[in-house]
């Protein structure tokens, strides 16, 4: 019964994990100006992030190193480093995007101030980061993140037509007022949302943090199989709400409010505030997990002492990154910029850096010297490779097309 | 010295032979002893075709993924090693060696690095 | 065409260590298992008339692991003056493997007053900072 308990808390865990300001953000806009055309992104997506925080979790178990820690001696110091810069950039930006979207979703909540929420949002995640244990931390965030079934249940509510729906997915239906470059780049910023870097920095430390072994990995390996495509799932029947409230008005989302408006639409103020709930969690969860990430990288790479699982005194670098980290988040907060805006231009960038992060996991997790025999089967080692192809597609193509459509307008 | 001064190096023999990818030492005496012996420089592997940190590929057999190694085997055909006395000189960048040097396999059989073991 | 070469005699010996292979940017950890630093590069004793070595000169032994400010003059150039090398002596490491373990407690050495300095004076000073996650 108590393995039953744990399997099924670590799949809701996933589940609730896996969506973050990004993909909300992301699938919303998507939603509002495409309906589900480019919902084929999120499966893509979503099987991308198995396969890689697959890899970088078996990497850790049977290696007992987080993936961060064996890039430099892997790859060298100078790919390590364009890795460790890039990845800390965006890490950073996603925690601002991040600790901004726990904001406006207090905002939502309370009509406070949304400028006031910031920094009592920054000493919150700095608080648990501080003091709350990894699995804690995770576990709570994870199953309150949860009440985002909200938009599927919804979904439902609305009684959108299926079929127009399932056409919209299916088939590439025209929308005038859209240019093809456009698709294209939403799409790129989509699959960078859904294959988000800091997840699987995250993910391999946190397997050294909790100590998985190879016997855990079928554990892992459920999580993520089961709990991902969920998520994903989600991530679709939000942009399914704003298809049916939103495209049909030509209202293109740009706020969080406008972002839950299908919700009220379908279900009023209650539904609302159990979604809100669910908003707050998985955005708070995940400014968690990324300034976490940042302080991973950075000591990994340095050589440092990390982890929660060590007291702060006994990681002290570790800890003062991750203090900088939250305050430089809140100060770019202050400067009056739209987290929704910085949400968007993270999901991309995010998409510009996947190869740099995703390579190195690649010829880790194939070599034998750490991975015994327990490197890439042939079938993973296959996908992974074809993944690799479309990272680097994605990777290459945006920055053009970012030009080209002006990020997105 | 350190070793930055060594790796990257050019090393010369009548010609350009190529740069230093690594530095090969060897331990007098046996490694499971604590502490670990002194280590005693045994020679630089020299690689004609690039300067690249080779990912350890061509120093092994492995073969996945397998467009990263095809890459990197190739880029490290023909390296080989030469041994401390053959080197006739160490100057700023450049490495000059012995007339009549020889050339040995780069390749490691078994390092004093003990076989990782796993669960 | 791939030309073999004839073999290294101490490549099945069991007693080489490939700089860039075995000792580089490897995580360092003390006796205790507490990371310590990565290595940024090695000293190696200096040889006499380098410039110009006359046959039968013993060959350099490996002194020490390097780490610090000399990471950045590895991968940029340069070269930072001898005494601002942060040194892990030779004769401190315990065994090399996947890691390099040293058979001294971490708080004995250079390469760790940074950690030092950030945890008495400013991690240390918050509250909170001693005690075990909850």
């Amino acid at each position: 019964m108590k393995r039953i308990f744990a399997v099924a808390l670590g799949i809701l865990t996933a589940i609730g994990g896996f969506l973050d300001i990004g993909d909300m953000v992301t699938n919303a806009v998507v939603g509002s100006r495409f309906g589900l055309s480019l919902a084929w992104v999120v499966v893509l997506g979503v099987g991308g992030i198995c396969v890689f925080a697959q890899m970088s979790g078996r990497v850790a178990a049977v290696s007992g190193r987080a993936t961060f820690e064996l890039i430099r001696e892997r790859l060298g110091p100078r790919a390590a480093l364009a890795n460790l810069g890039a990845s800390f950039l965006i890490n950073l930006m996603t925690v601002t995007a991040e600790i901004g979207g726990v904001a406006l979703a207090l905002e939502l909540a309370s009509s406070v101030s949304y400028v006031l929420w910031v920094p009592f949002a920054g000493l919150a995640v700095w608080l648990v980061v501080w003091r709350v244990r990894f699995s804690l931390l995770e576990n709570v965030t994870g199953l309150l993140g949860l009440s985002l079934i909200g938009f599927a249940v919804a979904l439902f509510l609305l009684h959108p037509s299926w079929l127009d729906l399932g056409r919209q997915a299916l088939q590439q239906v025209e929308f005038s007022d859209e240019k093809a470059s456009t698709y294209w780049y939403y799409a790129i910023a989509l699959f960078g949302a859904a294959m988000t870097p800091y997840e699987v920095f995250f993910f391999s430390s946190g397997a050294v943090e909790e100590g998985w072994k190879s016997k855990d990995l079928n554990q892992s390996r459920a999580n993520v199989i089961v709990g991902f495509p969920l998520g994903g799932v989600l991530s679709i029947a939000l942009a399914g709400c704003a298809a049916v409230v939103l495209l049909p008005q030509s209202i293109q989302v740009s706020t969080l409010g406008q972002l839950m408006l299908p919700i009220a639409v379908a279900a009023g103020k209650l539904l609302v505030a159990v979604v809100l709930l669910g908003v707050v969690a998985a955005t708070f969860g995940a400014a968690l997990e990324t300034t976490l990430s940042s302080g991973y990288t950075l000591a990994q790479f340095f050589g440092w002492s990390w982890g929660k699982f060590r007291r702060p005194v006994q990681a002290a670098r570790f800890h003062l990154v991750m203090i900088v980290v939250v305050i430089v988040g809140v100060g770019v907060l202050f400067t009056g910029v739209d987290p929704v805006l910085v949400t968007e231009l993270s999901v991309v960038f995010s998409a510009i850096a996947l190869p740099l992060t995703y390579i190195p996991i690649l010829i880790i997790a194939n070599d034998p010297q750490y991975m015994g025999k327990l490197v890439n089967g042939r079938f993973t080692g296959a996908v992974a490779v074809c993944y690799l192809g479309v990272i680097l597609a994605a990777s290459l193509a945006a920055i053009p097309l970012m030009i080209i459509t002006g990020a997105g307008r | 010295m350190i070793l930055s001064d060594l790796l990257g190096a050019e090393v010369y023999g009548e010609e350009p032979l190529g740069h230093v990818t690594d530095v090969r030492f060897v331990l007098e005496g046996d490694s499971s002893n604590q502490p670990m012996p002194r280590a005693r420089l045994h020679g630089l592997i020299v690689s004609p075709h690039t300067k690249s940190s080779p990912l350890g590929f061509e120093r092994t057999e492995i073969r996945s993924p397998w467009p990263i190694a095809q890459l990197e085997h190739w880029l490290h055909r023909d390296s080989f090693l030469v041994l401390w006395a053959d080197i006739a000189a160490i100057l700023p960048e450049r490495i000059q060696l012995r007339p009549g040097f020889t050339r040995y396999s780069a390749l490691l059989v078994k390092s004093a690095v003990p076989e990782p073991h796993f669960e | 065409m791939k030309r073999r070469h004839m073999l290294d005699p101490e490549a099945a010996t069991g007693r080489v260590l490939d700089a860039q292979l075995h000792l580089l940017d490897r995580q360092v950890h003390d006796v205790a298992s507490v990371p310590v630093t990565a290595v940024s590069d090695l000293e190696i004793s200096d040889v006499d008339s380098i410039q110009n070595i006359p046959p039968g000169t013993p060959a350099p032994q490996l002194i020490a692991l390097l780490s610090g400010p000399v990471l950045g003059t590895r991968i940029f150039g340069g070269r930072p003056p001898p005494s601002r090398l942060q040194r892990i002596a030779w004769s401190d490491v315990d065994e090399v493997g996947v890691v390099i373990r040293l058979a001294v407690k971490g708080e004995t050495l250079d390469a760790t007053w940074a950690e030092r300095w950030v945890r008495d004076h400013i991690i240390g000073r918050i509250p909170g900072g001693r005690h075990d996650p909850e």
